[in-house]
């Protein structure tokens, strides 16, 4: 019996760029996940979520004050209009207006400078 | 006449330099040195009302806009269209629920330009550069007050709407004859 030699596929020389595509795999994947995140943290400041998380640092103090007993049920907007659905109707809307104007929100003055007691003596008025 | 134009145009941008360079630092010049050294002791105290400011305010931005929301897309919005529905006349109410929903959308605007404002003046140090400080403090103060007329236009909005449905319901009963 003849003795066949195994034949060895000859090797194929890689470039640059096979020859550091791991690397080239890795830094591909952090680019495009630091791409992803810059565009997903520009969206979230900008859309103004940013101002609705209130987990911010800085604001956890705050965040179980959230009323959330305030449950509006939905006006039908499908139905006849009576007298009686519309006095359903501006029952409903009175009581959340008169919820929304018990606050008179962003009133007062608490960034003057003499509130925060770096006014001009000279012309505070206190 | 060539030398006259070039002297006339160097003279007019030496005098534009010169006037907006008096101009800067007569704006930081309205602190008197006693204000600065006050700025500059006090700093701690005052970050520490602006945080405390930034919080509750952050908490009256969510729960005045859960309310403010829950009007225009629960009510208002449902309520036009059940008009629309029974073919109704509801222009009226169409008209004043878009200028609520447009202060709503004003609301969220001015809240956050005045947010950005406030968390940049937060982050300013205010040992080393108290003027700076101050005007940021300023900025965010006149973005504060623009926030609180925003809010008194949507009660305006608010009441406007109640008062179409008033309009509405006389227009109804006439129109179907109960009285």
């Amino acid at each position: 019996m003849e003795d066949h030699p195994i034949k060895i596929p000859e090797e194929v020389e890689l470039g640059f760029w096979g020859q550091h595509r791991f690397m080239l795999l890795i830094v591909g994947t952090i680019a495009i996940a630091f791409v992803m995140v810059s565009v997903s943290v520009f969206i979230y400041y900008a859309s103004g979520s940013a101002q609705l998380d209130l987990s911010r640092p800085g604001l956890k103090s705050v965040s179980d004050k959230v009323d959330r007993t305030n449950t509006v049920t939905d006006y039908n907007a499908f139905g006849p209009v009576t007298k009686d659905t519309v006095k359903t109707f501006t029952d409903m809307y009175d009581s959340q207006a008169k919820k929304a104007k018990a606050v008179d929100a962003f009133n007062g003055d608490p960034l003057n400078p003499d509130v925060l007691e770096f006014g001009d003596p000279a012309t505070s008025t206190e | 006449m060539k030398l006259r134009t070039h002297l006339l145009a160097f003279a007019l941008i030496t005098a534009s330099v010169l006037s907006l360079s008096i101009v800067k630092p007569a704006a930081a010049a309205d602190l008197s040195d006693e204000q600065l050294g006050r700025i500059m002791s006090n700093c701690l105290s005052i970050k520490g009302s602006l945080n405390q400011l930034h919080a509750t305010d952050a908490l009256l931005r969510v729960n005045r806009g859960q309310i403010y929301e829950s009007i225009g897309t629960k009510l208002m919005n449902n309520f036009n269209a059940r008009l629309s529905n029974n073919s109704l006349d509801n222009k009226g109410l169409v008209a004043v629920a878009q200028s609520y929903q447009t202060a709503q959308t004003t609301f969220r605007d001015d809240y956050r330009s005045y947010e950005q404002q406030l968390s940049a003046a937060l982050r300013i140090d205010c040992t080393k550069e108290p003027s700076v400080f101050h005007d940021s403090v300023e900025s965010a103060r006149i973005k504060r007050a623009t926030v609180h007329s925003d809010v008194l236009r949507l009660h305006q909005y608010i009441d406007d709407y109640r008062t179409s449905v008033n309009d509405f319901m006389l227009n109804f009963d006439r129109v179907t004859g109960n009285n």
